[in-house]
Parts: C-alpha cells; structure tokens; sequence
C-alpha cells in the first residue's frame, strides 16, 4: 500500500477507536448499526462482487445466525459467545448446502432461488412462533447490560476489523484469483484447472459465516429480534450500500455501507422521502456508476492529482492488491 | 366433498388467470430483454392505483380504465426501459444479468416509497366492475372475481395473438430467440425492447387494475405478486408464453387445494405463501428450464 | 506519490472528519427554548403505517392545541415525529435520537408492541418516561419499567372482554382466523380461554399478516360440519378488509346463522365502508374509545377538530394519541419543569380527564400488566346496522353499563 494510503487508514483507525468520545449516544447507538450493515455488506460484496455469486439470501443468515444464537442462550442458556459461534457453524453448514445445490445455477436463477430460500426461511420464523417468537419477537439476552453503548462499539470494531482482516486475506491469496476467474467466466475457468466447483461453494459458505457472526452480534446488541430481519428490504438496502459503496471491492462496500447507515440516519427529518431519495441514489449509481461512487471518487481524487500513477496504486489498493 | 374441492379448484382457477397475466408479462420482458424484472410487482401495483385515480379523477368507467392503466403502465415501463434500461444493450456493460437485477430492484424500491407519498397510507378501493355475487349451484363468486377472470383471459389470449399474428409480435419472437441473426435480418432492437418491456408492464398494470376492487389498493402490494410471478415464470420456462400461462394457472388453483386441504389449521395459511416459493426452488433445483422452456437461455 | 499535492489525502480526511463531527458534537440549550417531547410510530412498511399516520395527525392537533394556549409554563412544545416502520431496530434508534438529538424530556406513541417493547430498553436506561399509546401486548406493562406508562388497554383487558361477549351472545361454535404475530396469537389465546371456560367450541387458524385472499379457508370454514355460528377475525393488517367482503361473498358471515366479528381497529377506521361496503353491516367489532352517549367536551371538541382536519371520525386508537399528548402536557405543567423524576411521578399521580374519560394509572403489581395501567380504559363492543354507519353512532351491545340496545347480538335478517 502507498504511503498516503496508510496513513489514511491509519487517521480512520483513529477516529474509530476515539469515536465514542467524540459523538453522543445517539450516533453511537447508530455506528454500531453501521458496523454491522459494514460487515453483511462487505461479506455480500465479496459473495456476489468479488465471486460473482449474485445471492440474494444473504439476510437469510443473518437472520439465522441471530436466531441460531438467540434460541440456543435463551432456551439453554449457552454463554452468548458460544451462542454466536453455533450461529457462524450453522451458517457455514446451511451456507454450503446452498451452494452446492446451486451449482448449477447461474445469474437470475441463483438470484431467484436466493431469494425463494430467503423467503422460504422468513415465512418458517413466523409460523413456528411457539419456538421462535413469530412475529411478536424473540426476546434475546444482550451482551452487555450497562447505560452505554461503548462496549458494543468497541466489539463491533473489532469483528469488523477481523473480517476484513480475513477478507482481505483471501482476496489477495490464490482464493481470491479463482473467485474472480470464476465471475468472469466460469466455463474458461473450469478448463483451465480451477475447482470450480469447491469454490462455489466455498464463496458461499465463508460468507454466510461472516453473515451469521454480524446476525449473532445485531442479535445481542438490539435485544429483540424479528422475522424481519431477513426480509427482501433488508436484503435491498445491504445491496444498495454495496452497490453504492463498490461491490467489487469490499472495502468499499464496507464504506458504502458505514455512509450509507451515517446518511439515511441524518435524513431521518425527511421521513418517507428518506426511502425515494436512498432508491434514487442506487439508480443514479447504477446507471452512470456502475463501479461505485467509491471508485467516481478514486476517479475524481486521481484526476485532482493529475498523477496517472496515483490511479494506478490506489485502484490496485482498493481491489487488495 | 368432491363439491368442495371443485368449488375450491375453480377459485384458484380464477387467481391462477391473474397469476397467469402478471407472469406472462414477466416472461415477455425476460424473452427479449433477458433480465429478471423485480420491479414488476410495482408496476402491477401502480397500475391498481391509475385505474383507482382515472376513475376517481377523470370520472372513467371502470372497465375503460383498466384499458387506461394498461396504456398508463405502458408508458411508465417505456420511461423506466429509456433511462435506466439502455446500458443493457450496450457492448461495454460488464454482467448485464447482475445489472438488469440491481436496477430493477432499485427501481422497486423507488416506486414503493414514491407511491406510499404520493398515495398515501390508507387502502384504497375502487368500484366495483359489478357489484354482487355470482350463484351457480353450490359455486358462489363476487362478480368482481368473475369479471376479472374473463378479462384476464381476453388479455391473454390477446397476447397470444399479437405475438403470434402480427408482424411485431413475430419481430419481438425473433428478437427473443437470437439478437444477433433479428438484427441480421435488419430487425432494428431498441424499438423492440422498449415495446416488450412497454408490454410486460401493461400486462401487469392491467392485472393490478382487475385486483383492484377485490383485495384493495395498498403501496406494498406488489411485493407478494412479485414472488408469485417469479415462480410462475420459472415453473412454466423462462421465455415460453404458453408455459406461464399454464403455470399460472396451476399454481392458483394448487394454492387453494394446499389451504384447502392442508390438516393444520395454525399453520395452513402461513405456509399457503411459502407454497410457490418452494415450487420455484423444486423446479429450480430438479428442472431448471419448467415445463416448456428453451434450454439455452443465456445473459449475454 | 509524494510532490504535487495542493490537499493530502490524509489532510483531507481530517478535514473531512471534523466537518462531519461538527453536527454531532450536540447544541447547548437556552433559556426559553421550547420543550421537546418525542412521538414513535409507524409511518412506512413494513409497519402499520395506514393507523401510524392517524396517530400522528392526533398528536399535530394536540401540539397546536397546547401551544395556541401559550405552551407550557411558558414554553412552546415542539413534538419530533420518529418513523419506526414496525421494526424494532428502528424503534430503538429513533428513542436514542429522540433523547440524545432532539433533547426529548418524553416519549408517547407505537402501534406495534415487539418495537415498544425495544424502545422501552432505551426510554429505561436514560429515565425518559413513554406512555404507550395503541400497543396492546401485556408485556409492556408487566416488565415493570417505572418509566412505562400505557394509556391503552392491556390484552387482557381486551380480548377477555371479547370472549365474555361471545358467550354472553350464545354462540356455540366460533371460527377463528387470528393474524400471527404477538398480538394476533395472544389475542386468540386469552379469547380461547374465556371459550373453553363457557364450553364453546371453537376452531382457530393463525394467518400470515400479509394474506390478501382467504377465500380458500373460508370456503373451508363454511364446508365443515357441524356448521360454525360466528367468525371472529383477530386480524388488523390491510388484509382484514378483503377478509371482511370474501366472508361475505361467499355467504359465510354475517349470514342469519353466522355472526361476524374483528378486532384490532380497522373496522372502525375512516376507510373501512370504503373498503368493505355492504359487507360492513351487521359486523361488531370494539371500539376502544368512550361511547358517544359518554362524551365529554373534549371528545367533542376533538372529533369536530379532526373531522375538519382530516374529514374522518377518528377511531380510538387516534383518541388515545391525541390523549396520551396531553397526558405528557399535563403531567409536565403539574410537575412544574421537565425533570424525568418529577414527569414519572406527577403521571402517577394523574387524574386527567381527556377524551376517553378520566385517566388514572395504577401502581399496583398484582398481577404486573396493572403496573402503570390505565385499569378504566373504555372498551365497548359495537354492532353496525346500516352501511356507512359512523363507529360513534352504532349501537352498543356490551358491556351492559354502556348499551345503547336491549340485544347483546341482532341476527341479520331480523
């Protein structure tokens, strides 16, 4: 990474370690919202963006990763970490289930089945209400009990910062080189030695993981949770922030998302027209921006330096290398 | 109780004729555009709420002003298709699939939230087409659903016709089939995708103006059609007109024999929602290309 | 990249960060500033925005109301309207703007009890007192939250009182379609109890909130044997209306033999002819504000000022709005400042008469949903004769002390 680069993570590393001080309550309560969109989105980015694996039940293990983790501290009383951990297994096994049976399917089909899981899985929370709460809500044992939300914050970041860690990691390892042979395109990639078929479901499996960690976390941090939580708006609103964001590049879905939470929050005086504005922005993005506003700002900060090589680095930065 | 189950499967049949008509246009916009149109649903709803304000507004009969939400629909998927569609057509778009997918889920999200303003919240119900109840032995039917059925079909078999009768239509099947060799032939494609894309929507504005008087207007209605339809379409095959018609109409009358028959009454109704979606992903997963579709539908 | 740089990235990013902190840093508050009170609800999907946005057309009357009058010991009142779109997620955001941002000394509102129930977390931990305004569930009282008050009638007070009706009727049979969600199921639960005490039978199918077409089940109700003598929907989404007109299409109820009954509030909505036209005659259905024959000036006054407004009647869950607003005035005038202690007690205290009679809230614990309970909440059941029938002009049928008719039940056709 260039020198500027660094320091500018380094500057962000700050602002969120000393961002509890800085802010009320308030805005804190909705930083550790956006943590949490920050990891789902990213995680989908690197799903759909990166893999190219368009899934849309993504919030299907957020949703079962929260209510994995909600049923087994509150039924059996399992210490919450151990609680979220079930969840994160639950999800990698399901994750892969999904994959594998959907090997086969591509673009539209994927997105569709998706989606069909998703609901599938949503309208089974609601009927099974004796177990799950239903509607009306499955009440869950919050991590920490305390008039602050600054523990939360702090975890946050940290689950946060160990994804992308993680992420990251296998964005710029020989993993990540087969992800993306296999988006590009998938029968070239077969012929040319990539197990396409491990991978998939690989793709599928780490990232509902990380999808279910973020359920886990929501799950102990809100208190209460509902079917909602994986319904087709939600998994709406991650794609926008990633879409947004850049959702070939998971740093930037990460950002898109954090902005994105920071923005809705603030036009929150604009009430309903809160939702046109957000659904204007992904259509404006999608249309003239089709990588991201991240990447228009690259674009824009690049030109500024009038410095092709600065294009160059900070375009490769972004991608991970 | 052969009764009863045949009152049941004639009800479904009814449903199943809307479901056919809604899906049809979603098939028609994936034949040539090759996208998935998650914003269909929308369309369908703010076709319902056309017909409501021409009426309400204009004063138009209620059976002219389906024919107006149809016209209505048309142009809002025409304005959509202009300045948010064109990218697909375009050689330097990467994924059009994913595109057509973000885009209009998008625009899903915008007309719901632009509707619930400017509609506002509270349900709305137009007039009847006729008023009353429909008796025929034991079978008994709002004429409403009865009205809708018939012109569901008339719509239907309008399609069919237009597709296959006139030169347009039999333009937008040669489209469907292969971009490249209609364009060979001097098919010229922009005025087609906005024509099929113009027509799917009209097809689903029309439907949500017949649903109108029986189950009210409301800005989120389009959302549960919206899966209905994708399952309809898949089960039928992806680009064939007859399959989503057929489809459709097995899934509204297999909905209505599952509540009818399904033994637990606390879960009967929750599950009846999940139904098509787990036809979606049985066919999905066993027979991807439905009953009657074209096995080399591909993105690109 | 070192040379030409006119801003660093890294000097922008500062830069940046401040211009963004600046908003959030909060403002300090002067003298005469006017006091802020917090309303939640729905006002978009997924929740019930069709009644949330009654609700706050309530309390914008009573703000206009209070400060035409001069405000509060000499203070404008300023109401923020947080949208909670029935998710809990969101309720609980927009308590922590409200108390944090907008400086809220109150919070009133919510239509849906799992977000109450996350906002009261929030209204506990900074001492904010909430009167819960059209949230049902027993929960928000029981879990003995001293800042939780509820103007509303509690489940229990409800649907026993559903149930009794029932039984006072003389139904033997009851088809049930309950939607499933809290309030749905626990409805169907206590009704159930009050049946099975009487040996009424009944049969209840819980409905996904969403469902628009219930023909299916209908069909099935009106095929079984031995035939079911009333249907009791305890159903309030939107699709209660085509419930409603499909029970009726189908000849299953109201029909001679077969009553019909829902609960939740939307068939004393402003669109319920509207919606179910002539379906709508012969439907009973409770009404959770004081019976027109017990109006007081302020109901009246009420009524004529939101019928002129918004030309509807408004229905109980819009009064206990419009009420719960001026339960806060009060208890803030009486408390003579805005200090959460002294708030908490003075409505504890209270004995306000509003446009649901006078309003006291109790302190006892036995059994926990009393605690901070408004015990005498109005609840009567009302049975509509004619079409378009206004739900303040129908006639009454229970409880005993409020009707308005001799019958506890008028079979259609007699």
């Amino acid at each position: 990474m260039s020198r500027w680069s660094s320091a500018f993570a380094l500057v962000l590393a700050a602002l969120a370690l000393a961002f509890p001080f800085m802010v009320n309550a308030y805005w804190l309560s909705v930083g550790v919202l956006a943590m949490f969109y920050a990891i789902v989105a990213a995680s989908w980015a690197l799903l759909a963006g990166y893999a190219g694996q368009f899934s849309f039940g993504h919030m299907a293990f957020v949703s079962l990763g929260a209510y994995t983790s909600g049923l087994l501290v509150m039924t059996f009383g399992v210490p919450i970490p151990l609680g979220m951990a079930a969840g994160v297994l639950m999800c990698a096994i399901v994750g892969s289930g999904i994959g594998f049976v959907c090997l086969r399917m591509r673009g539209p089909y994927l997105a569709l089945f998706t989606v069909a899981f998703s609901e599938v899985l949503r309208i089974v929370i609601v009927s099974e209400n004796e177990v799950t709460g239903g509607s009306g809500g499955l009440e869950v044992t919050p991590l920490f009990h305390g008039a602050t939300d600054m523990p939360y914050h702090y975890l946050g970041l940290a689950l946060l910062g160990g994804s992308l860690a993680i992420m990251q990691l296998l964005v710029t390892s020989r993993w990540g080189l087969f992800f993306r042979a296999i988006r590009e395109n998938e029968d070239a990639a077969a012929a040319a030695g990539v197990k396409v078929v491990r991978f998939r479901i690989l793709a599928f499996a780490i990232t509902s993981s990380f999808a279910g960690l973020a359920g886990g976390f929501y799950g102990h941090y809100i208190g209460i949770l509902t079917p909602d939580i994986g319904s087709v708006d939600q998994m709406g609103l991650v794609v926008a922030m990633a879409v947004i964001g850049g959702a070939e590049s998971i740093i930037a879905a990460m950002i898109g998302a954090l902005g994105l939470e920071f923005l809705v929050e603030s036009l929150r005086s604009y009430g309903q027209w809160r939702l046109v504005l957000f659904g204007a922005l992904l259509l404006l993005t999608m249309r003239f921006a089709r990588n991201g506003l991240l990447a228009l700002a690259w674009q824009w900060l690049a030109q500024l330096n009038f410095t092709s090589l600065a294009r160059g680095r900070g375009r490769r930065a972004l991608r991970g290398g | 109780m052969t009764d009863y189950l045949l009152i049941q499967a004639f009800n479904g049949l009814v449903i199943g004729i809307i479901y056919a008509v809604i899906a049809a246009g979603l098939t028609v916009i994936f034949s040539i555009l090759k996208i998935v149109n998650f914003a269909h649903g929308e369309v369908y709803m703010m076709g319902g709420y056309f017909a409501y304000f021409a009426i309400a507004l204009a004063g138009v009969p209620p059976l002219p002003a389906v024919l107006v939400a149809m016209a209505l629909s048309f142009a809002l998927s025409v304005l959509v298709e202009r300045t948010l569609l064109t990218p697909l057509y375009s050689p330097t778009t990467e994924r059009k699939g994913d595109y057509g997918i973000l885009v209009t889920f998008g625009i899903s999200i915008f007309l719901r939230a632009l509707a619930l303003i400017i509609y506002g919240p509270y349900p709305l119900r137009p007039p009847s087409f006729w008023p009353g109840v429909a008796v025929v032995g034991g079978l008994v039917m709002a004429w409403d659903r009865v009205f809708a059925g018939g012109a569901g079909i008339a719509m239907l078999i309008g399609l069919v016709w237009f597709m296959n009768r006139t030169s347009w239509g039999e333009a937008l099947n040669a489209v469907s089939q292969s971009r490249e060799s209609a364009a060979i032939v001097g098919i010229n494609d922009q005025r087609f995708y906005m024509l099929a894309f113009g027509l799917g929507g009209a097809l689903a504005g029309g439907a949500g103006a017949l649903v109108g008087p029986i189950y009210s207007l409301s800005p989120s209605m389009g959302l549960l059609p919206d899966t209905q339809a994708f399952a309809i379409v898949i089960l039928g095959g992806m680009g064939s007109v007859a399959g989503s018609i057929l489809a459709g109409l097995m899934i509204g009358v297999l909905e209505s024999m599952f509540v009818a028959l399904f033994p637990d009454p606390s879960r009967s109704l929750t599950y009846a929602q999940a139904f098509s979606l787990l036809v979606l992903m049985l066919v999905l997963l066993i027979r991807p290309t439905g009953l009657f579709g074209r096995a080399h539908v591909a993105m690109e | 990249m070192s040379d030409n740089k006119i801003v660093t990235p890294t000097r922008r990013a500062v830069l940046a960060g401040t211009a963004a902190a600046l908003p959030l840093l909060g403002r300090s508050a002067r003298a005469a500033d006017p006091i802020s009170i917090g309303w939640v609800g729905p006002l978009s999907p997924p929740g019930g925005y069709a009644e949330g946005t009654n609700m706050k057309n309530a309390a914008e009357i009573a703000a206009a109301e209070i400060n035409a009058q001069g405000g509060i010991l000499g203070r404008q009142v300023e109401i923020t309207y947080a949208d909670t779109r029935g998710m809990p997620a969101e309720g609980r955001t927009s308590a922590e703007r409200l108390i944090q941002q907008n400086k809220a000394v109150a919070v009133f509102g919510e239509f849906h009890s799992p977000v109450a129930l996350a906002e009261m977390e929030v209204y506990h931990k900074y001492g904010i007192p909430f009167m819960a305004c059209d949230v049902w569930s027993d929960q928000i009282t029981a879990k003995g939250y001293p800042e939780v008050f509820r103007n509303a009638p509690a489940l229990s007070l409800i649907d026993v009182t559903i149930g009794q009706w029932i039984v006072a009727a003389g139904f033997k049979n009851i088809a049930i379609i309950a939607e499933k969600n809290d309030v749905g199921l626990a409805a169907r639960t206590l009704v159930a109890q009050e049946l099975t005490k009487a040996n009424v039978k009944f049969t209840a199918v819980d409905a996904d909130p969403n469902l628009t077409d219930f023909t299916a089940q209908i069909l099935r109700f009106k095929s079984t044997s031995p035939p079911y003598d009333f249907f009791l929907q305890l159903y309030s989404e939107a699709g209660a209306y085509p419930m409603i007109r499909q029970a009726h299409d189908l000849g299953f109820a109201p029909t001679a033999n077969c009553g019909i009954y829902n609960s939740g509030g939307e068939a004393v909505d402003p669109t319920f002819w509207e919606n179910v036209g002539e379906a709508g005659k012969y439907l009973v259905t409770e009404n959770v504000g004081l019976p027109k024959a017990g109006w007081n000036d302020k109901t009246k006054a009420f009524v004529a000022a939101y019928q002129k407004k918004h030309n509807a009647d408004p229905s109980g869950a819009v009064m206990e709005s419009y009420d719960g607003a001026w339960l806060l005035f009060d208890a803030i005038k009486r408390a003579g400042g805005t200090e959460s202690k002294g708030i908490i007690h003075a409505l504890e205290t209270t004995s306000y008469v509003g446009a649901r009679g006078k309003y006291t809230f109790s302190t006892s614990k036995e059994p926990a949903w009393h605690y901070h309970q408004f015990l005498e909440a109005p609840l009567s059941i009302l049975q509509y004769h004619e079409v378009k029938q206004g739900q303040a002009d129908a006639p009454i049928v229970w409880p005993k002390q409020f009707a308005t008719v001799p019958y506890v039940y008028k079979r259609p056709g007699t």
